[in-house]
């Protein structure tokens, strides 16, 4: 399982069918939902602190990915029992062992995007990643899943999944779990 | 006078330091090995500094199309395999490095990727 942003399908199918993998897209609107589906992949609504009310209610009954970074963002993803929760940690810790066991409680997945590592400078990458080892520590303490995403708009920054479970092993997660919770399929 | 050489001592293989072959394969752009040598270590080295690559100790054993066999101290292939996800170009040609087999011979892994 990967998440993405909405991007150029054409090349993202020939990426994704070589890793032969499920990949989650992250869209916005309807029309990207709909060329998603067509395109056997599958979409998961991106919400955020800015969403109108009324937008959120429609949403119910689909998939939510909230993206984390802030206090408020990350009770957001609580409140609204969103499947995903992205980056909800930064260069700053926003994580804590109250959060982990609410994400518990809603079988919320925390999501590492991968390309924001990738975009952050070396100072503010051993700051990522100093929260992140924090982050999955609480995560392991109260069983929440934890996987690590490309998040990318640029197809060939997509990661192949091994990678992307190495991350996750180098950041504490037993490899056994990381395995499980990235070959997780939806349904 | 005559100055002896001294011979080698040889380390028995049950006392070696063990190894691991990593075979990893390079999508969407055709790298001259030179350029791959130079853009594997660069970005490894910015992850995990000189400590943390020396503990690794990566070697390219073979380079070969598209395909080449790394070697590693055993025990650190993960982080290795991990380390490649910050390979995002060489000699400014997007590259996606994916990791294929990890093995403790390199008889294994050319036979797996059919290099003679």
């Amino acid at each position: 399982m990967d998440i993405v942003y909405t991007q150029p399908l054409k090349e993202l199918l020939q990426v994704s069918t070589y890793f032969k993998e499920q990949i989650i897209v992250l869209v916005t609107n309807e029309k990207d939902e709909k060329v998603a589906k067509q395109n056997s992949f599958t979409p998961c609504y991106l919400v955020s602190d800015k969403t109108p009310e009324s937008d959120i209610q429609k949403l119910s009954s689909k998939k939510k990915a909230v993206v984390g970074g802030s206090v408020k963002a990350n009770e957001l993803a609580v409140r609204l029992k969103a499947d995903y929760l992205l980056q909800p940690s930064n260069e700053k810790q926003f994580f804590d062992l109250g959060l982990a066991q609410k994400l518990c409680n809603n079988n919320t997945v925390v999501v590492l995007m991968f390309e924001e590592l990738l975009k952050a400078n070396s100072f503010e990458r051993h700051q990522y990643w100093k929260n992140y080892i924090e982050l999955v520590r609480y995560c392991k303490m109260k069983n929440v899943k934890f996987v690590v995403a490309s998040g990318t708009k640029d197809p060939l920054l997509l990661r192949p999944p091994k990678v992307r479970e190495s991350l996750a092993v180098l950041l504490g997660l037993p490899q056994g779990k990381a395995k499980e919770y990235l070959e997780e399929e939806l349904k | 006078m005559k100055i002896e050489k001294n011979k080698k001592a040889i380390i028995p293989l049950s006392k070696r330091e063990r190894k691991r072959y990593i075979l990893f394969e390079i999508l969407n752009a055709e790298v001259a090995e030179k350029d791959f040598y130079f853009g594997f270590w660069i970005d490894l080295l910015s992850f995990f500094g000189s400590k943390g690559l020396a503990e690794i100790n990566p070697k390219i054993v073979l380079f070969k199309g598209n395909k080449a066999i790394v070697k590693c101290r055993r025990g650190k292939e993960i982080d290795l395999i991990a380390g490649t996800a910050f390979i995002q170009k060489i000699r400014n040609k997007k590259i996606i490095i994916n990791p294929l087999l990890t093995s403790g011979t390199i008889k294994t892994l050319k036979e797996y990727a059919k290099i003679e």
